[in-house]
């Protein structure tokens, strides 16, 4: 269950409209390492999760990213508002336009509409946690390759607020993975699935 | 920056650290220390969301029923002006 805040967590203001900007930030949208992705991929992997804590991580974190779909839906809102055709076209922004007006669709930045496809739940907790581990990273090469087309400061500040998630997201996947292999055989991790072997003897 | 705005700041800053260090209890659940500032960080967001509501609406649907209208009116959150006509 959720409850809906009125408010971004990071505030967004930006004052000057930027169409081939918006066209690259879309992908953090719905491309392959973007924000729905990733709030998708971590609800999603908390149904076959073991341990507490890591049920507790996968929904904190699963949670923050739909805040970051928000924010990253207000930046390509902002950045496309009132747009004349002539913008439109200087920003090569038509192919876009033509699909979806100014509508802030989940799509990735070449034109791929967003697939679940870019993400994983194998219902292994090692290998989902791996996973997770990889996502944050693929986020942050993303907002690092975003921030190298950007010099709009009201642009800049939000985007790294965002990469700087990613970073602290990964460094509590990467306790969340010790915890993990902590509850594991130590001599061999790869012993048995702690989500579908539940033989007593072995889980303990 | 209009009043409004810099409460919902001041707002968003005490929630940042309230999300930042409940992710962090996920992990460290035995840490008082944390766990104190997370309580004294709730403590004064609550204060500053209770005045924030009483002077421009809801901020959740579960706060609505005293002021129906604030809650539809703009601005939402993806607006950066006084909402679109």
């Amino acid at each position: 269950m959720w409850v809906y805040e009125k408010k971004l967590q990071y505030p967004i203001n930006i004052k000057n409209t930027n169409p081939a900007l918006a066209k690259i930030i879309i992908t953090q949208y719905g491309g392959p390492d973007g924000e729905l992705g990733a709030s998708l991929r971590y609800l999603s992997q908390r149904f076959s999760m073991p341990y507490p804590e890591l049920k507790a991580i996968l929904t904190d974190i699963g949670t923050e990213e739909l805040g970051h779909l928000e924010m990253i839906g207000a930046i390509v809102y902002q950045l496309t508002k009132n747009l004349t055709p002539e913008e439109i076209k200087k920003g090569g922004f038509e192919d876009y336009f033509v699909d979806h007006t100014t509508g802030v669709y989940p799509t990735s930045a070449s034109g791929q509409s967003y697939t679940a496809a870019s993400m994983q739940v194998k219902g292994d907790p090692i290998t989902d946690l791996h996973e997770d581990l990889a996502a944050e990273q693929k986020a942050r090469s993303t907002y690092d390759n975003i921030l190298r087309f950007c010099d709009d400061p009201d642009v800049k500040d939000p985007i790294r607020f965002l990469r700087e998630r990613e970073i602290v997201h990964y460094q509590r996947f990467g306790e969340g993975l010790r915890i993990c292999t902590d509850k594991l055989d130590s001599k061999n991790f790869y012993a048995f699935n702690p989500n579908f072997d539940k033989c007593k003897k072995r889980c303990k | 920056m209009t009043d409004q705005e810099v409460m919902l700041r001041r707002i968003a800053a005490l929630d940042f650290a309230i999300v930042e260090l409940n992710l962090f209890m996920d992990t460290h659940p035995y840490d008082e220390e944390v766990n104190d500032k997370l309580s004294s960080y709730k403590r004064k967001s609550k204060m500053l969301r209770e005045e924030y509501e009483k002077e421009y609406g809801p901020l959740t649907p579960r706060n609505k029923e005293k002021n129906q209208w604030g809650w539809i009116s703009d601005p939402w959150p993806w607006n950066n002006d006084k909402g679109e006509e």
